[in-house]
């Protein structure tokens, strides 16, 4: 019977520079899905992140998927199998079903709540379906009901609200201070990634104008065109102050570049709108005191961090409503998992049934020579509903107690009841008819 | 009927609040059932008053009892639309428990009517009590928008990112609020104004400026007035000061109220 199988590394075995070497995207994983394919793993889901590289396999036996995947992973990475075993790890049938539950619903991440993995999990999913290497219906539907388990979790719990990011924070920040930001306008100084991560999200959220100020005016030029904003230089920051309703400030300057009596200046003694000033340099951009000044909100890295460390304080305590669901959902599966193992035992019972009904209304009807074909009709379907009738409850409950105990001895004493040969026909082709037939 | 449906109300406002006050410290779904906790008092509230008017014949606007119980009904419903209309239903937890005590004190008074002439029945009288209490229930929303406006403003300027940060809503949002309890309190005043000084003139041909309820109605219109000229567009500031006001108008009107209730001029039959 094929088992799933799941083989990899993630951010609680493995420091940030083995990780690196293991990451697989693009083009490079889609031929990583043909190669494992082609190598007799049966089927394949690759996902990997900054955070994990996991292989999710279903093949004959957990022994073959663990080797496949030590040596394809160890052959990527450039790194030999013993040094990789010493970062992986390995999860089997309901261990493995229920680990990717976590790891979809963000339980497993490096910031619990985080609304990336779904996506990347669909997409590694999608992908994998891209170059055709789930044949059954067993990964696909692994797949989904997790994708659905993540959107159940982040629809029932609070597990993914509230800012967990820098960016995230000064947006939770600036929504308190203006409400809607849609139509306000930004001042970015310094042209580094943190402030453009945070200019985009604000942008996002509907801030309209944006202005960049940089050292160098050929990065501010460059920010501009990314962000579709206008680059300024030091001479036009007082009038852009007094203009904007956000600062972002994150240069690598060893000095202070916004005084108080700059701001002071800028903002002149009558503004009413609020100022914004998210300070996210090290060290700090906007002289302290500026915060004092009336409607001027100044906020630095700590700031932001007091904001995050919050919300993963209210994100932690909904960890184990989510892990409920989690539970819950597994044990749905793998029952109906399990269910799959029973599937040609009953395709056994059902077919020494319907050759007994056969043999049995042909003897009958020989010795029944005046009836009509419309009798003939009648009489087959008769006995072919009460042969369904009589195989409903039975094949139902073998079902439902093989679901539940997994114990292969049911479907053994089923054979030796009824008196069926032992089949080895593929429970996957199997499946879709039987639950179709079961209703 | 009448003190059971008012008991009754007066215990949902009273969980309601609880339940805002465990949202308050975290707990979930907390404002989802306060919200919905307190809809239900208002209409088991309604219901009180509708069997008022029922038993005794008469709408509950005479005599301090029924119209504390009318005064807290429409604060209610004032407080419901704005929890509708915007992302304010943190308002409840400070206006329910008020209500909850303004019901108290109507049930502990005694729902019943105090025989006034029957000039009190007429109209007139019962769209001046009801247009007056709309005023003050808009004065009421708007001073409880501004404690919390005052409130997160502190905290987002003094960089406490805590719980009152988190389950305040934004400022524009509670400036609004009190907005609003204002450019519907106000004119609902006017209006009252002016149809109790048509009533005077109708039914005692007089009216004396040194009445207790002639004095509050125009305290109140005064610092109604105040509160509207400090939201000017062309003041700096205006709406911490427009919340700064709400507060501070709405301090000045009780204590009106309490200073008449007990001066001779009261001694005329004031509310």
């Amino acid at each position: 019977m094929s088992t799933i199988t799941i083989v990899g590394l993630s951010h609680r075995t493995a420091p940030l520079e083995i990780r690196e070497r293991f990451v697989i995207e693009g083009d490079a994983a889609r031929a990583a899905l043909r190669r494992l394919a082609a190598a007799g793993c049966g089927e394949a889901v690759l996902l990997s992140t900054c955070n994990r590289t996991e292989l999710y396999l279903r093949a004959d036996s957990h022994a073959n998927a663990r080797a496949l995947a030590v040596r394809f992973l160890s052959g990527h990475a450039g790194i030999n199998e013993t040094d990789t075993d010493s970062y992986i790890y390995q999860l089997f049938d309901e261990h493995a079903i229920e680990h990717l539950f976590r790891v979809v619903s963000s339980l497993d991440s490096m910031v619990v709540g985080e609304a990336q993995i779904q996506g990347q999990v669909r997409t590694a999913y999608e992908m994998a379906r891209g170059e055709g290497v789930l044949l059954g219906p067993v990964m696909p539907r692994l797949f989904e009901t997790a994708l659905r388990v993540g959107g159940r979790i982040r629809t029932e719990t609070r597990l993914g609200t509230g800012a967990a990011s820098i960016p995230s924070a000064a947006l939770e920040l600036a929504r308190k201070i203006f409400g809607s930001l849609k139509g306000r306008s930004a001042l970015v100084i310094g042209a580094g990634e943190m402030s453009e991560l945070t200019v985009r999200c604000l942008r996002d959220e509907g801030v309209r104008n944006v202005t960049v100020l940089n050292r160098t005016d050929a990065r501010a030029h460059e920010l501009a065109m990314l962000l579709d904003a206008r680059a300024i230089t030091f001479a036009e920051l007082p009038a852009a102050l007094a203009a904007v309703d956000i600062v972002v400030t994150a240069t690598s300057a060893p000095h202070i570049v916004l005084t108080r009596e700059i701001v002071r200046n800028a903002i002149g003694g009558s503004r009413d709108r609020p100022l914004l000033i998210l300070d996210i340099a090290l060290p700090r951009d906007v002289e302290a005191s500026a915060g004092e000044l009336d409607n001027v909100f100044l906020y630095d890295i700590d700031d932001l961090s007091q904001v995050i460390e919050g919300n993963l304080q209210k994100r932690h305590s909904e960890i184990d409503a989510a892990q409920a669901i989690v539970k819950a959902e597994a044990l749905g599966f793998q029952q109906w998992y399990r269910g799959r193992e029973i599937v040609p035992v009953i395709r056994e019972l059902r077919g020494w049934a319907e050759k007994l009904r056969a043999a049995e209304v042909e003897r009958a009807l020989k010795s029944m020579r005046n009836l009509s074909p419309a009798d003939r009709t009648a009489v087959e379907a008769l006995t072919k509903q009460l042969m369904a009738k009589v195989l409903h409850g039975p094949t139902t409950r073998l079902r439902d107690a093989y679901a539940s105990n997994g114990d292969a001895g049911i479907a053994e004493l089923a054979r030796n009841l009824f008196g069926l040969d032992a089949d080895t026909t593929n429970a996957d082709n199997e499946t879709m008819e039987v639950m179709q037939d079961e209703g | 009927m009448i003190g059971l449906f008012h008991t009754t109300a007066l215990l949902c406002y009273s969980v309601a609040a609880a339940f805002l006050g465990a949202a308050f410290a975290g707990r979930k779904n907390g404002v989802r059932a306060g919200l919905a906790i307190a809809t239900a008092g208002g209409l088991l509230h309604l219901c009180g008053l509708v069997a008022y008017a029922n038993v005794f014949g008469e709408a509950p606007l005479v005599g301090l009892a029924p119209s504390l119980s009318t005064l807290g009904f429409i604060i209610v419903v004032f407080l419901l639309l704005s929890a509708l209309l915007s992302d304010s239903r943190p308002l409840l937890l400070i206006v329910l428990p008020l209500v909850a005590l303004v019901v108290l004190a109507a049930v502990l008074l005694g729902l019943h009517p105090t025989g006034q002439p029957l000039a009190f029945r007429g109209p007139w009288f019962a769209l001046h009590v009801l247009f007056a209490f709309a005023g003050f229930a808009g004065l009421t929303v708007s001073a409880a928008a501004g404690v919390l406006y005052l409130l997160q403003f502190r905290e987002l300027k003094g960089k406490h990112l805590g719980r009152v940060f988190r389950f305040f809503p934004p400022l524009p949002t509670l400036d609004a609020v009190g907005k609003a309890g204002v450019f519907v309190g106000f004119p609902s005043l006017t209006i009252a104004l002016i149809l109790g000084w048509g009533w005077s003139m109708r039914f005692r041909h007089a009216l004396s400026m040194e009445e207790a309820q002639v004095i509050w109605g125009v305290v109140t219109w005064i610092v109604f007035a105040c509160m509207t000229a400090i939201r000017a567009p062309w003041l700096a500031a205006r709406e911490r000061r427009g919340a700064l006001f709400s507060v501070v108008g709405f301090i000045i009107v009780v204590l009106a109220y309490v200073v008449l209730r007990v001066s001779p001029a009261a001694r005329g039959g004031f509310l």
